[in-house]
């Protein structure tokens, strides 16, 4: 553990997550109150809606990470690039998994051509042709700069996918358009506090990736030396 | 130099026919197929005319855009072309052009059989379908060549060009099928146009990223 989280930073990030996240749960479960017709269901949008901004955030560092390593040719943005893709994906899987326990008692059915959930499908649709080519793309220097490319062009599709699918079922925008500035409090601020907790723990995640991967490239250095 | 490139490619193809040859035989396949599958009455045959269309040529593409480097890779000429001294985002505009060549050639070939097979009438107007047919190519092949570029020098690449084109055209598609749909129908093209706007937005952003970023997953 103490090789994961060797600094004063990361392990005082560690400390703070797992008491916010602690803190998290209980608000979740204990204190936000039941929205009528949706009761226990609706408590998954605590973490559905949070798992999908950390999703997404990630999506758009391994954009960045991309734009950078074919800027700097430094192979450490690359190695961010892959982290952030690793865990967006994480988070993509979770959003799936999620979206459907959501959907299934609210709207009868676990999958609708709804435009967030079908960005988010598509984008990990890409992101497993992007993991395959990291596996099976040959040259390990060619391999980073096509991820990089494919990392630029995901995010540059996501808002076309968006709004193409949102035009192509006008009859599916059944996902809740929140508004948050006129949720009470009891809703609004654990919310909030969730969004806060998980940007959080994505960070811890991704420092500790990194980390890994630096580990990683550091014995295939010396390796090959 | 992009007239001698696009000549390059023209000329190889002429002789070879590789590129045409192979979308054109595995879309009359698949047009068979979709006429024994969707034997339906002429009035869903009309509904769902457009979406068959254009998954028949998203299917023949993908092969014909597999081809695009299929020569370059089989003979390692793609190091001699890329060692010359010519600017890499040229090479990517004669790749494009020539693919949409080809694209369009191979459409025109297999539309007579798609209407023929499937029991379809041509509507009346040609020109918003001309139009729209080839904003489809143009974004599919901006796209295609970018993907099939960087994906032709890895293991398993004729697997991996349909597994990262397919969704990234989801976008195109839709807006293809969309348009397509209100052209069949004979509805004036404002009903239409945001789809014809979308397909346009995605042509030049996907032109201008493969103008940019060719020169990267080309390098050696």
């Amino acid at each position: 553990m103490s090789n994961l989280l060797p600094d004063k930073i990361s392990k005082t990030l560690f400390i703070v997550t797992a008491i916010l996240m602690s803190v998290n749960l209980y608000l979740i479960f204990a204190v936000t109150p039941m929205v009528p017709e949706q009761h226990w269901a609706q408590k998954i949008f605590y973490v559905h809606v949070p798992i999908a901004w950390s999703g997404f955030l990630s999506y758009f560092i391994v954009m960045l990470a991309g734009i950078m390593f074919l800027i700097k040719k430094d192979s450490k943005w690359d190695r961010i690039g892959l982290a952030a893709a690793e865990l967006g994906t994480m988070f993509v899987v979770l959003v799936l998994i999620t979206g459907p326990i959501w959907a299934t008692p609210i709207w009868g059915k676990p999958w609708i051509w709804e435009p967030r959930l079908t960005t988010t499908l598509i984008l990990f649709l890409i992101y497993v042709g992007y993991f395959m080519l990291r596996k099976f793309g040959g040259h390990p220097e060619r391999v980073s700069r096509i991820a990089a490319v494919i990392g630029i062009i995901a995010f540059l599709d996501v808002p076309l996918i968006f709004y193409s699918v949102k035009l192509w079922t006008p009859q599916f925008q059944l996902h809740p358009q929140v508004e948050m500035n006129q949720q009470p409090d009891g809703i609004l601020i654990p919310f909030l506090f969730s969004m806060f907790t998980f940007t959080l723990l994505y960070f811890l995640m991704i420092r500790i990736r990194i980390r890994i991967l630096n580990f990683k490239h550091k014995l295939l250095t010396e390796e090959n030396v | 130099m992009l007239s001698v490139l696009i000549k390059k490619e023209l000329f190889v193809e002429l002789r070879n026919k590789e590129v045409v040859f192979s979308m054109l035989a595995f879309g009359a396949s698949v047009l068979l197929i979709f006429s024994f599958s969707f034997n339906g009455n002429p009035k869903t045959m009309h509904e769902i005319a457009p979406g068959l269309f254009w998954t028949l040529v998203l299917l023949s593409s993908s092969l014909g855009l597999h081809r695009m480097f299929g020569l370059e890779k089989d003979f390692d000429a793609f190091s001699s072309l890329i060692a010359s001294p010519i600017d890499r985002s040229i090479i990517f505009l004669s790749k494009w052009i020539s693919g949409f060549i080809f694209l369009s050639l191979t459409e025109l070939l297999i539309v007579v059989p798609f209407f023929l097979f499937l029991g379809l009438s041509m509507p009346m107007s040609i020109m918003p379908g001309l139009f729209i047919v080839l904003s489809g190519n143009l974004g599919i092949t901006a796209v295609g060549v970018l993907i099939s570029g960087l994906a032709m020098r890895a293991r398993m690449s004729a697997v991996l060009l349909p597994v990262l084109l397919f969704p990234l055209l989801t976008p195109l598609l839709i807006a293809c099928v969309k348009s397509t749909a209100g052209w069949f129908n004979a509805n004036p093209f404002e009903f239409y146009q945001i789809w014809v706007m979308i397909m346009i937005t995605y042509v030049v952003i996907f032109g201008l990223a493969g103008f940019t970023l060719f020169d990267q997953i080309t390098e050696e």
